[in-house]
């Protein structure tokens, strides 16, 4: 019975998702699979109580890979009746280097000619809600934004990058229409998500308004 | 003659400018031959620990033509050994080296180029990419008697970097240079190139 | 580049990183004894203290430089141009290292502990083993140089 393929980790902002296709020609066959990970350095293979005999073709190891100084295996096996493949390992994880830095939040404030830019840096995994947050910038000191604002009516663009996490844009046109595309971006790290993207309008310039009357 | 000796091929110099590497020689000249040659180097590293080991170039293991470019070679700020020798079918020459070994510390820093343009209100400046390693020194400033001058670092090229907001019916000037910490050195300034914004002061 | 604390030297580190990325999963793939470490000792790396970090890089430097580059023997071109480039960016670490050492590279009793934990996992595997796993577990060191030191501005 031929193994998983395409074993790997898909990681963001630390939520580390194990995910593979099933095996090459066995498709419309009901199949299940078991997913045990590995610690770098331990001594034994361990099981995830959740990702066994399961449907799907993803486990969440978040929890087990939390530890983002480590580094780790993991590997899935399928099972159909009584046959069971061989296992599919993955390469050797190690989060902090290889997970994704999600975009910040981004909150725009225009007025006539400024559009004032608050950034929130992306937040770590965690397990519940209530646990107490833990922002990718305490991890990464040297996380930075790549800003870039396009303006629809003259359809030009440029970027900047930024450390600090608040932004006015000044001397803009008023009555128009900015879109602000915002990326995380952390030297030496594999590259980053889809970046976040909003767009807001400046007011109508009330002096032209005043000459009218 | 197929049993007349190679001669080794002779002037190397490397040519180096912004972090470009070009290992130069004499052509071997063997008329009605195809002549090939071997590019081999080895870092200070090996010199010191195992001067046996000589590693191939990555473009020129064989190359045609009497150049090399030895830039994805050379990958640190140490002193390189090159050597290059010359083959005609089976029969190759003895090994050229350069002297002295090469260092990229030693490689010629341009100033950028650089396009200034206006955007509205916006001083927007688009570098030329000259490589990983480069980063820049953008300074602006506007013209006028006592006026400030600002600095900003831009490691971003290739597209149009915001530098700031200019106010109507000023003249602002840019100048750049660049820097390679890789090498810890960095070129003269370019230049000073400024635009004009236009429209008159803001009414009371 | 990167500067270590108050001993500012120049480190070339999206190269190395580049350098090891190509030849990481080959060298991981080599080190067959998954249940050994010999860098990701954690509790001892991640307690170095900022005054001991100078130390700390020159004596993981001088392991690298002086130990595993001299005990791997690595018969694949592309791997073998990789480590030199490796090697030789740790060189010119290692001479830019010299300049400021008598006074700014202190090295209390944890950081010599710290290192000697290091060298004692690796002489407890055969050498060429040892010298493989090392060489995977670059990462963890330049993911230690990164976290330890200040991007000079």
């Amino acid at each position: 019975m031929p193994k998983p393929t395409n074993i790997t980790f898909f990681s963001i902002n630390m939520k580390n998702v194990l995910q593979w296709n099933p095996p090459e020609g066995l498709h419309g066959i009901e199949l299940t699979y078991t997913v045990q990970y590995f610690i770098y350095g331990q001594k034994k293979w361990l099981s995830k109580s959740e990702c066994r005999q399961i449907n799907r073709t993803y486990c969440d190891l978040s929890t087990e890979t939390s530890d983002y100084e480590h580094q780790y295996y993991a590997k899935v096996k399928a099972i159909w009746e009584a046959n069971c493949s061989e296992w599919a390992e993955t390469e050797r994880f190690y989060p902090l280097l290889e997970t994704q830095i999600g975009p910040p939040e981004v909150a725009l404030a225009a007025s006539e000619k400024s559009i004032s830019i608050v950034l929130t840096a992306p937040e770590k995994w965690k397990r519940n809600p209530e646990d107490p947050t833990v922002s990718m910038q305490q991890i990464y000191s040297s996380l930075n934004y790549n800003i870039s604002v396009y303006n629809t009516k003259s359809k030009r663009m440029w970027s900047q990058f930024v450390t600090n996490h608040t932004l006015v844009l000044s001397w803009l046109e008023p009555n128009t229409l900015y879109c602000v595309t915002v990326e995380s971006f952390v030297p030496g790290l594999p590259g980053h998500t889809q970046p976040s993207q909003q767009c807001v309008s400046t007011l109508k310039d009330q002096t032209s308004t005043l000459k009218v009357k | 003659d197929p049993g007349a000796v190679v001669p080794a091929p002779q002037n190397l110099s490397v040519h180096s400018a912004n972090m470009k590497h070009l290992l130069v020689w004499s052509p071997v000249i063997l008329p009605g031959e195809t002549v090939h040659y071997w590019v081999e180097y080895q870092g200070e590293y090996e010199s010191l620990y195992m001067s046996h080991v000589w590693i191939p170039s990555s473009w020129c293991s064989p190359t045609p033509g009497p150049e090399c470019d030895v830039t994805d070679d050379i990958t640190a700020t140490v002193p390189y050994r090159l050597r290059v020798r010359a083959t005609s079918g089976p029969r190759a020459s003895a090994w050229s080296a350069l002297k002295p070994p090469f260092n990229r510390n030693s490689t010629l820093l341009l100033p950028p180029r650089m396009a200034v343009r206006k955007d509205g209100s916006h001083l927007v400046i688009e570098l030329e990419d000259l490589g990983p390693q480069f980063e820049f020194f953008v300074t602006f400033w506007r013209k006028a008697p006592g006026a400030k001058e600002h600095a900003k670092v831009v490691r971003s090229v290739g597209f149009p970097v915001y530098l700031g907001a200019m106010e109507p019916g000023a003249v602002y000037c840019v100048k750049a240079r660049a820097l390679v910490r890789a090498i810890a050195r960095r070129s003269a300034f370019s230049q000073a190139q400024c635009v004009e914004v236009q429209g008159e002061a803001l009414p009371l | 580049s990167l500067g270590f604390r108050r001993c500012l030297i120049s480190v070339d580190m999206r190269h190395l990183e580049r350098s090891f990325q190509e030849i990481k999963r080959t060298l991981q793939n080599k080190d067959v004894f998954q249940n050994v470490t010999i860098l990701s000792t954690l509790q001892s790396l991640q307690g170095i203290k900022p005054i001991d970090v100078c130390c700390v890089t020159r004596n993981l430097l001088a392991f690298y430089m002086d130990k595993v580059l001299k005990d791997h023997q690595e018969p694949n071109p592309q791997i073998r141009r990789q480590i030199s480039s490796i090697a030789n960016s740790f060189l010119h670490t290692q001479k830019t290292l010299q300049q400021c050492e008598q006074r700014w590279c202190h090295c209390s009793q944890e950081a010599t502990n710290a290192t000697s934990i290091i060298q004692d996992n690796y002489d407890q595997l055969e050498v060429r083993a040892a010298a493989i796993k090392s060489l995977g577990e670059l990462d963890i060191f330049l993911a230690w140089i990164n976290k330890n030191h200040q991007e000079t501005s």
